[in-house]
């Protein structure tokens, strides 16, 4: 848990409501981190992946009990992605094992679409066998000041976990980056082209 | 084979990549070109050229030992220090990056920057009154890699993940009064007349008041 101890690093948000921020937010967010919390992968479906919120302390609990979600003015809380991956050398290999075979029983090469069901069959036990991926990603939130610390900078990651803030919670997450600081401030972004001078070439307006 | 062939240049030109003289309809880019195009668009995403020239505003700033800004009434003094990369908008060489203790304020890196290539990741010290603070900045969002909080004072678990909190929040906090202090200056028409000639004779080493790059050092090391 990098929020608890180590090196720092984090990717910075200032958090806007999209709405009337609710007069209960401490409940309003328990309810809503409960309403998108992580379900185990289940072997029985299709899906190879699975994410959502978690307990920051204990990645396995989906609770959000008051004293576990909140230290203070803040929401303490992580986002949990499983994932089965199949190494794709093993499923290779498997696969090369089961043609070998095939054409020392039958003198001739599997058709493709043998082949094909061969690879989904192999897929499939492969898939059963292997431990899914565990990647858990810290979140502290500022309910105060707003600020919200997202601990991951993985540029996929962040972006999945400000979709899914955004569109369930309906928040605005807004990049500590210069321009949403200017932003704030009420300072037209597009007016601030580069400085050719600096950069040492012409940006037409046009591109930024 | 001639057959194959044949029906080849027929489905090419099905396709609308040949013309009926049998010549590509889209001449092959040249790869100088498409990453140029690249360069380019990794700057303007974003906004990050901004967070190239904040970061190389911040570095000349930085240079002497003078704090940039008060915040909670105490003074927030910068210094870059280790490792520092620099990238461009255009040209021939896209990105050089540079080691070393006093590196950022070396003249050979100052020369860089003044061929129009700015900084896109550093690693700073902040010191904010008696906190030491460490990190990584890159251009595009700002995020905070690699940081390193000043020592906590707190013994018990709880309080002292509550002190580290609030301890990344100032972090946070200080980045945001940095920047705020850029904009405010980036937006108004001082830019380009005061600020970016002498941010461009500091960069072509004219800068005759410019500080000791020894101190700087010296400065960096006694974090």
């Amino acid at each position: 848990m990098p929020i608890l101890r180590g090196a720092v690093t984090f990717t910075r948000f200032l958090v806007e409501h999209a709405d009337d921020p609710p007069k209960d937010v401490r409940g309003w967010l328990t309810r809503a981190l409960r309403s998108r919390a992580f379900e185990p992968l289940d072997r029985a479906d299709e899906e190879d992946r699975s994410a959502g919120f978690v307990e920051l302390e204990n990645p396995e609990s989906t609770e959000f009990a008051v004293g576990n979600l909140f230290q203070g003015e803040r929401a303490l809380f992580a986002f949990r992605v499983e994932q089965l991956k199949i190494p794709a050398r093993v499923l290779k290999a498997d696969l090369e094992k089961w043609v070998r075979a095939f054409e020392a029983e039958h003198g001739h090469s599997p058709k493709r679409h043998e082949k094909a069901e061969a690879r989904e069959r192999l897929r499939k036990k492969l898939r059963n066998r292997v431990d899914p991926s565990v990647k858990v990603t810290d979140l502290s939130w500022n309910l105060e000041t707003q600020q919200l610390q997202l601990w991951a900078t993985s540029k996929k990651l962040v972006e999945e976990i400000q979709a899914l803030l955004e569109e369930r919670l309906s928040l605005r997450l807004v990049p500590r980056s210069v321009a949403g600081v200017a932003r704030e401030a009420k300072v037209d972004v597009e007016s601030l082209a580069p400085t050719s001078a600096l950069f040492g070439a012409e940006v037409g307006d046009g591109e930024v | 084979m001639a057959k194959f062939r044949k029906a080849s240049a027929e489905t090419q030109f099905l396709r609308g990549e040949t013309g009926v003289d049998g010549q590509a309809t889209e001449e092959e880019r040249d790869p100088a070109e498409v990453e140029a195009e690249k360069t380019k668009e990794q700057a303007l995403r974003g906004g990050t050229y901004l967070g190239r020239e904040f970061l190389t505003w911040l570095l000349w700033q930085s240079e002497s030992s003078e704090s940039i800004l008060e915040l909670e009434k105490e003074p927030l003094t910068v210094v870059f220090i280790d490792r520092l990369m620099v990238r461009a908008l255009v040209g021939e060489v896209t990105e050089i990056s540079a080691k070393g203790m006093a590196a950022p304020y070396a003249l050979l890196v100052k020369q860089v920057m003044a061929g129009g290539l700015l900084v896109q990741q550093a690693r700073l010290q902040l010191t904010l009154g008696e906190r030491v603070f460490q990190l990584t900045l890159d251009a595009e969002n700002l995020d905070v890699r690699g940081g390193k909080l000043p020592t906590l004072v707190a013994e018990e678990e709880s309080e002292r993940v509550d002190e580290r909190l609030y301890l990344t929040e100032l972090l946070s906090s200080a980045i945001d009064a940095l920047v705020q202090k850029f904009v405010a200056l980036r937006s108004t028409s001082e830019w380009k007349k005061t600020e970016v000639p002498q941010l461009q004779a500091w960069l072509r080493g004219e800068d005759k008041a410019g500080v000791s790059l020894l101190k700087t050092a010296a400065r960096a090391k006694g974090r």
